[in-house]
């Protein structure tokens, strides 16, 4: 059994609030120095699912990550963690893609793999929180898609997956091959040691250019119109009346004519 | 943002590779033998390890010429304990920042994501653990089980705050000397409390690895839960927390209620005061270390941002006039007048001291991830300490104890390590 993971490198979503500064000229957000970056939590625990999987039925696990200038020290975290093999889809062309592209490079790289009996992604990169990759994998592939993992088993051929819904979680079970996207409910990704660091060098990592798909990625499907931080503006206005019930009736007004109530 | 490498792109073209970071200023020097200020280059002996190679590299990762970040340039990069000997000396003539250069490297390179694993462990259990040590943050109060002192975080209220650091709470050969500075502040009156458990980090490893990002998160939640706490004074004993405690969190630009001391300047205080006497004779002759962050490393620093004129084609004049942090208004009386005023001891000065003093070797992380570079640069201390003559080397910082103490015991040598309050404490 052969896995597949995908992981992305983001800006760290918990930096302090005073290093997030954005280029409104590019539109893009600005890497600040002294902050590094890391695998997108949601694909921790993807990733997290997959080891479980080889845990159980000694599957080949693959990390996949896609973009341009990715940091090796973060990345092989994964083989640290348990991942076999670890591929880099590095090229300034796989720079700044939007979800279906950034889909159907990573698709191309899993039919260059040839098998992958299970594909795991985040449910949606901290980044841009858009939720669409993962699918949009599935759908390169001609696969099917289970979202929003809680738990995954293989099971006599085939993927019994926990589904998280609104009021709780749905039971779902889905044919080999698949693309599942993993929720953070399935946990985080296991603890890494130092000793795991240093061995981590030692597994194969392997770098594919664009030219090594023989493919480049299609045009955009989105197009970002504005990148801003929101203002946040606070006008306190001091609402007086004779008596407290007045005060309360006059603030009732007030709530109305901004249409608050 | 503290840290940009942009903003000393100016100091890094100017360095003229004179070298003279490499040593202490020739005024200064006493001896071939202990002539060295930088434990990196003189260990290494490439000019990459000086404080004019790193500005070199720097320059160029500012400029984008580095095609290729390798492990080798990492590792020259963090094989310094940014003690900022190079600093001192490159002012003793010049006005060059050459120390935040170097932190500001740092910076650029995690903010690219070119990280040492070690260092990834220190701040994955900074972030977890809220302490640099990879203990559990449960733990982090035990040093004071059983001690008859306010906790500030179970909402008690105290003139004065304790800060303890990460290595005196999870150290168990020296949280014995957390313990006796409480006792002796208590002794002498002082209305003093801690956070126990509660207590974080001070964020200086963070810092000097260029993780600022991490840094400012703990130091930010520091200033507020010390505001919160209506503490007038924090103490430390750890010369690391006091140096980034006075030199950077002011650049936070979060006000802050309360005056940052250092023990040894509390306890000259309170001696001076007559609140602790000490009557005990120690007939000793001993030598103090000045650690760095309590010395050259704890003038707040002001970081300049103006105009450069060239005069005469050749002098550089700025329009406003630079503060230039030379090291000269560190902390070096108080732990001195302390050692002097134990009766029976006789205090004599190493060939380095002040802010040309050598490093003991463990700052900047260099302990925890590099510890052979670590034990050297203690083991040059020490022997530079033998050779005054003395029969213990005394400190006022927790990670140049354990240095030292690690380095003696390696070597099988007999030198003595005491921190300043466990001489006080004997004193008694």
């Amino acid at each position: 059994m052969q896995v597949v993971v995908c992981i992305k490198q983001i800006l760290d979503p918990e930096m302090p609030r005073s290093a997030f500064k954005i280029d409104s000229e590019k539109k893009r957000v600005v890497p600040p120095q002294g902050i590094p970056p890391v695998i997108s939590p949601f694909d921790e625990n993807a990733l997290e699912a997959a080891l479980r999987i080889k845990d159980e039925h000694k599957a080949k696990v693959i990390a996949l990550s896609m973009g341009n200038r990715l940091s090796r020290p973060l990345l092989t975290k994964a083989l640290a963690a348990g991942a076999d093999e670890l591929i880099l889809l590095e090229d300034t062309v796989f720079e700044y893609l939007d979800s279906f592209a950034s889909a159907s490079v990573l698709a191309a790289a899993i039919r260059k793999i040839g098998v992958a009996d299970i594909v795991f992604t985040g449910r949606q990169a901290a980044d841009w929180d858009s939720g669409i990759t993962g699918c949009a994998i599935a759908e390169e592939l001609g696969l099917p898609c289970v979202t929003i993992a809680r738990k995954v088993e293989v099971n006599r051929g085939q993927m019994r997956i926990e589904r998280v819904i609104a009021d709780g979680f749905e039971i779902v079970q889905a044919p080999l091959p698949c693309v599942i996207t993993v929720d953070s409910d399935l946990g985080g990704l296991r603890h890494v040691t130092l000793q795991d660091l240093s061995s981590a060098r030692k597994k194969p990592l392997q770098v594919w250019k664009a030219g090594d798909l023989n493919m480049s990625p299609p045009p955009p499907r989105c197009e970002l119109l504005d990148l801003y931080v929101p203002k946040r503006e606070t006008v306190c206005e001091v609402i007086n009346g004779k008596t407290p019930e007045e005060a309360a009736a006059r603030l009732a007004d007030r709530l109305r004519e901004e249409g608050f109530l | 943002m503290i840290l940009e490498l942009k903003d000393y792109v100016g100091d890094m073209k100017r360095c003229a590779r004179c070298s003279l970071c490499k040593w202490p200023p020739l005024a200064q020097m006493k001896s071939w033998r202990f002539s060295n200020n930088c434990p990196s280059i003189a260990r290494y002996n490439f000019h990459s390890y000086s404080g004019g190679g790193r500005m070199a590299l720097g320059l160029a990762l500012a400029e984008g010429r580095l095609d290729e970040i390798t492990d080798e340039l990492l590792n020259i990069v963090y094989r310094c304990t940014a003690c900022g000997a190079c600093d001192s000396s490159c002012k003793y003539n010049a006005e060059l920042e050459v120390l935040w250069p170097i932190y500001s490297t740092r910076a650029h390179l995690v903010g690219m994501g070119y990280l040492l694993p070690e260092h990834s462990m220190i701040i994955e259990s900074l972030r977890k653990e809220d302490n640099t040590m990879m203990q559990p943050k449960a733990d982090r109060g035990k040093w004071a089980e059983g001690l008859d002192v306010k906790d500030l975080s179970k909402g008690e209220k105290a003139e004065v705050v304790y800060h303890a650091g990460c290595l005196y709470c999870y150290d168990p050969e020296l949280s014995a000397i957390a313990r006796d500075t409480v006792t002796l502040l208590k002794e002498a009156g002082v209305d003093v409390g801690i956070r126990g458990s509660q207590e974080t980090c001070c964020g200086s490893i963070a810092f000097q690895l260029g993780f600022q990002g991490e840094f400012i998160k703990f130091a930010e939640s520091n200033i507020d839960d010390w505001n919160a706490a209506g503490v007038t004074e924090v103490i430390t004993s750890c010369a690391c927390g006091f140096g980034i405690m006075k030199s950077v969190y002011p650049l936070l630009g979060k006000e802050m209620k309360f005056k940052v001391l250092h023990i040894t300047q509390y306890l000259d205080e309170l001696i001076k005061q007559g609140k602790l006497k000490l009557s005990r004779s120690l007939s000793m002759r001993v030598t103090y270390h000045d650690p760095c962050n309590l010395g050259r490393k704890s003038e707040t620093y002001v970081p300049w941002k103006g105009e450069e004129k060239k005069v005469l084609g050749q002098f550089i004049l700025r329009e406003p006039e630079k503060i230039v942090h030379r090291g000269w208004n560190g902390i070096y009386e108080p732990p001195r007048n302390i050692i002097r005023s134990v009766p029976g001891i006789h205090l004599v000065e190493m060939e380095r001291i002040m802010e040309y003093s050598w490093c003991c070797g463990a700052g900047s992380g260099v302990k925890q991830t590099m510890n052979d570079l670590a034990l050297w640069t203690a083991s040059e201390r020490i022997e530079e300490a033998k050779s005054v003559g003395s029969e213990a080397i005394i400190t006022a910082c927790p990670w140049c104890e354990r240095n030292f103490k690690d380095a003696i015991t390696e070597a099988g040598d007999n030198l003595m390590v005491y921190d300043i309050v466990e001489l006080v404490r004997q004193a008694l």
